[in-house]
């Protein structure tokens, strides 16, 4: 008898675990005090490239009173932003975030980050955007694979359509407009570049190519000089080359000077802030004038020493040095911000592998 | 939520005491002691066997089949696509996959794309939790997967031909042909799969684009008993598949790959009174081609010819005790289009004992001698005990030291790879209780596992990924299988279910492992009366961590998925037999990776003829 009802109480129990949806729903939102309209007009902006193919890209935003905001993009328009966003451009009343492996491009109105348009056609494998009054030029590596097919793609701002094509050599990255003209460093793609291609704005064709060291990384301008990092061909690729800075005069194409990096350093990004030259070496920070064009032997601070594991994204603006730290690739990045002397004045987590920073005023 | 189902699972379980091997899966307990010599197989661990009849009633693909009857949790980008197991909370390459009995992980990767396997090629697969290096060799860390063809003899000719069709255009045909007299056996398998699978995801306007594929696969197996002491077997497996990626996004760039894999083996034993010799000899190749556009012509590819040989000799001392002495041998020959060409030649020697102490006693004691070129000469051992309390009762322990090379990718991968690299270690221990009772077996197994010097791939301060030996990683767990039938007149019930609780931690940021939940469970519930046959496949597994802080708002949620078959046999002498399947019964709107939705409820019916 006993017996019995222990046989129903077991079939019962079995058929209740078959029938059970016991499933947990224990995702907690990201914090998430996105006030309804969106108001993004004053503060920073970090752009998360999330994991490659994991389609979890997100914009966090730091207004000026010191509020963090995560995954802006998505609380406000209610969809993901993409696989992979590589960078973002600012212009008018528009923000423009390029999505490298979704092979897209979202427009959103800049202060309040509502999703106005997404460019899809002719966009292949997008890197980065710049633009001039009427256009926006977004350089693509297209198929990673055929060194032949890349180009930046010409935007029309109005209608968020892709005009026309410019073909360039293989792994076209960061652009900076000057006078008239487009200079888009070829970084190389799955290959290695050694080229910065000049584009005349108006009649859209290549006016000249700039030959510089390997894998120009970093560009900026300054008065009427181009100022230009390669980092070199890193030892991994089997025929490791030097790193070097140029100074190229902007209006006639030709090299002013250039700097050597002494064999096996790879420096990295380049930025300018009150005439002065900043990028990344080994981890560290490094900062030259642009009057005396001499590379600095000492950083003038060592991130790592903060706890900075991998430093994977670099702005200076205004007297503040930002930093993104990916970590491990795998797990919420850190946005690190100092001072031009190297003192740490901030710290916050963000999301999946920081790559870059944008100033909304 | 889960404990308290757990607990009731377990409780429920234990407070019963009537139980024994339903007819489909089987819980290799070993319950009881043959008075036959000792086999050369493992005693003192467990063996989850699944049999022809549960193959026949899921999905081909080898990561549905264990998905829905084993601990083992499955990532799948998409219905599929690449899916990677993690087995007692391992990484994917620490599951050994074997193919009668040989290993076939790649030696590009290191892992098996559970998704290039088609189950409709083999009529059992053993799965088997815990360390087994001393009898694979390299990768059984977590566990290891073998898919057998089994021989049969004197049954004459039989074909079976199963055919089905689904929802998003997806079909199977899969043809079995059999003959075998006294001496000989041969059978010849073949299959075809191909599915549009451009199924919409749940709760979305999107659709999964670009994720058509098919495959074939052909399988041969024969026995040929020359004479009274000696038997020669052939295999052979081929397996042709074709891939296009799913999206991850919309207008994300279309890619293709496609994988071409061969596998041979000949094996001859001879059996003498106290002596039996078995030698093994086989060849495999695994080829992929990836296209990272689908529309241009260049590829990336990798391409590895292995060759194995296999000597073991079983000597009897006495009913009691069993002596075994072999030697392996392996020779791997890669090129790609980012390895240089590269060889390698593994060697080891193995030694194991088994004996018998008493009908209620036994222990085991493998050693094996690992000798390479490249990884020094590690000596891998095993050790375990068995002891049979009373027919209701059994306990067994093991302990074991393991390891897994790396792989020609972390190696030889052009300016990536690291030669430098040191073989993952880990020392395990288990302990299994199985509980028997007539038709019912509870086996309940409580393991840790320390894991040194895992291979993982770090970002340098270039930001490049290299392999390298990383962490330490401690698991440890606990691992449920019930099965249990009951017979009432023509009414036949059957219950099978499998529970995992893991866990899983880097040692150094005391985080779980991403992709490792902390609880799996599955049952399956199975109704027989005369010519119908209804079941009902149900899975519900836990919460992951993508991230490896394990932030919480990164956690991809747990989810439950059933299926709901049955089937009618028309057949008198012969069985023609109609069936139909709800996959996904309850709709669940989910996701084993990241971003990449599987398919809402849909429909699958099919026909199995034997003759």
């Amino acid at each position: 008898m006993k017996k019995i009802q222990l046989n129903k109480t077991i079939l019962l129990s079995i058929i209740c675990l078959a029938i059970l949806s016991c499933t947990s729903d224990d995702r907690d939102d990201p914090v998430q005090e996105v006030p309804i309209t969106g108001d993004y007009t004053q503060g920073l902006f970090v752009l998360n490239e999330g994991g490659y193919g994991s389609s979890n890209a997100s914009v966090s935003f730091l207004d000026n009173e010191g509020q963090l905001y995560q995954s802006i993009f998505a609380g406000v328009n209610d969809k993901n932003l993409g696989d992979t966003a590589q960078s973002m451009g600012f212009n008018e009343d528009y923000g423009y975030i390029v999505v490298n492996n979704s092979s897209t491009v979202e427009v959103v109105d800049r202060n309040t980050f509502t999703s106005i348009a997404t460019v899809t056609s002719q966009i292949v494998n997008p890197r980065y955007i710049a633009f001039s009054d009427s256009n926006g030029f977004i350089t693509n590596w297209g198929d990673p694979n055929d060194p032949n097919d890349d180009y930046v793609a010409v935007l029309n701002l109005e209608t968020n359509l892709v005009e026309s094509k410019i073909i360039v050599s293989e792994g076209p990255e960061k652009m900076v407009v000057h006078n008239g003209k487009l200079f888009v460093a070829q970084k190389g793609g799955y290959g290695y570049g050694n080229t910065i291609t000049v584009i005349d704005l108006e009649t859209q064709l290549v006016v000249s190519n700039i030959e510089v060291s390997d894998v120009p990384t970093g560009m900026v301008i300054s008065d009427n000089s181009l100022y230009v990092l390669c980092a070199g061909k890193a030892p991994y690729t089997g025929e490791e080359t030097q790193g070097a800075l140029y100074k190229i005069n902007a209006n006639t194409y030709t090299t002013e000077a250039s700097l050597s990096f002494p064999e096996g350093v790879h420096p990295s990004f380049l930025e300018l802030d009150n005439n002065t030259l900043y990028f990344t070496q080994e981890g560290s920070v490094y900062a030259m004038t642009t009057a005396n064009f001499q590379l600095p032997t000492t950083p003038i601070f060592e991130p790592a020493l903060d706890g900075l594991e991998i430093l994977y994204g670099f702005t200076v603006a205004e007297g503040l040095i930002y930093l993104a730290d990916a970590k491990d690739y795998a797990s919420n990045g850190e946005t690190f911000i100092y001072n031009l002397n190297g003192a740490l004045q901030q710290q916050f987590t963000v999301a999946i592998i920081p790559n870059s920073f944008y100033f909304n005023n | 939520m889960k404990l308290v189902v757990c607990l009731l699972f377990c409780s429920m379980c234990f407070s019963h005491a009537s139980f024994s091997q339903s007819d489909t899966i089987n819980v290799l307990g070993e319950v009881m002691l043959y008075n036959k010599q000792l086999k050369d197989s493992v005693y003192t661990t467990n063996v989850l066997v699944l049999k022809d009849s549960v193959l026949r009633l899921s999905q081909p693909s080898l990561t549905n089949l264990l998905n829905f009857n084993s601990t083992v949790y499955f990532k799948e980008n998409g219905l599929g696509m690449v899916s990677s197991p993690s087995f007692r909370g391992t990484t994917a390459s620490q599951t050994a996959v074997l193919w009668n009995g040989i290993n076939i992980n790649s030696q590009t990767t290191g892992q098996t794309d559970f998704n290039t396997i088609n189950t409709r090629g083999f009529n059992t697969i053993e799965v088997t939790p815990g360390g087994g290096s001393v009898a694979t060799g390299s990768g059984a860390i977590g566990g290891s997967i073998n898919l057998v063809n089994t021989l049969k003899y004197d049954t004459g000719f039989a074909n079976q031909l199963f055919v089905n069709y689904g929802a998003f255009n997806t079909y199977g045909i899969d043809n079995q042909t059999q003959y075998a007299t006294e001496k000989a056996s041969f059978s010849l398998g073949l299959s075809r799969n191909e599915s549009e699978n451009d199924y919409p995801y749940p709760n979305t306007d999107r659709k999964n684009e670009n994720g058509q594929y098919n495959n074939t696969n052909v399988s041969l197996a024969s026995g040929f008993k020359l004479n009274k002491t000696n038997t020669i077997n052939v295999f052979a497996n081929i397996y042709k598949g074709r891939r296009n990626f799913s999206l991850p996004t919309p207008n994300a760039l279309k890619t293709k790959y496609t994988d071409f894999n061969t596998r041979s083996l000949i094996s001859w034993k001879s059996t003498f009174s106290k002596v039996v010799s078995n030698l093994k000899m086989a060849v495999t190749t695994e080829e992929y081609q990836y296209f990272a556009n689908i529309d241009s012509d260049y590829f990336t590819f990798g391409n590895v010819q292995n060759f194995i040989a296999h000597y073991n000799l079983d000597y009897s001392v006495s009913s009691k005790v069993l002596l075994t002495a072999g030697a392996q041998y392996t020779h791997n020959d890669g090129r790609g289009s980012d390895i240089s060409s590269a060889t390698r030649n593994l060697g080891a020697a193995t030694l194991s004992m088994k004996h018998k102490v008493s009908s209620t006693f036994l222990y085991e004691i493998g050693l094996r001698q690992e000798t390479n070129e490249a990884f020094g000469n590690p000596l891998l051992y095993s050790a375990g005990l068995r002891y049979t309390f009373s027919p209701f009762y059994q306990f067994k322990l093991n302990t074991s030291k393991n390891f897994r090379i790396p792989t020609y990718n972390d190696l030889y991968w052009t300016g990536l790879g690291n030669p430098n690299l040191k073989p993952e270690t880990s020392y395990q221990g288990e302990m299994s209780h199985v509980f028997s009772y007539k038709k019912a077996t509870l086996l309940v197994t409580g393991y840790y596992n320390k894991v040194s010097d895992l291979l993982r791939y770090v970002p340098g301060t270039d930001g490049i990924f290299r392999p390298e030996n990383t962490n330490n990683v401690v698991i440890y767990g606990l691992e449920s299988v019930f099965g249990y039938e009951k017979k009432i007149a023509n009414h036949t019930v059957t219950v099978n279910a499998t529970y995992a609780y893991t866990v899983s931690e880097n040692t150094e940021i005391k985080k779980q492992l991403i992709y490792v939940p902390y609880h799996k469970f599955t049952m399956a519930l199975g109704y027989r009366f005369k010519n119908i046959n209804a079941y009902y496949q149900y899975i519900n597994n836990g919460e992951v961590f993508t991230t490896s802080d394990n932030s919480t708002q990164d956690i991809l949620d747990s989810y439950m998925v059933a299926n709901l078959g049955a089937e009618y046999n028309f057949g008198k002498a012969n069985t023609y037999k109609i069936g139909a399947q709800i996959l996904n019964l309850w709709n669940e709107d989910y996701e084993s990776v990241l971003n990449r939705p599987l398919p809402g409820r849909n429909l699958n019916v099919y026909l199995n003829i034997t003759i």
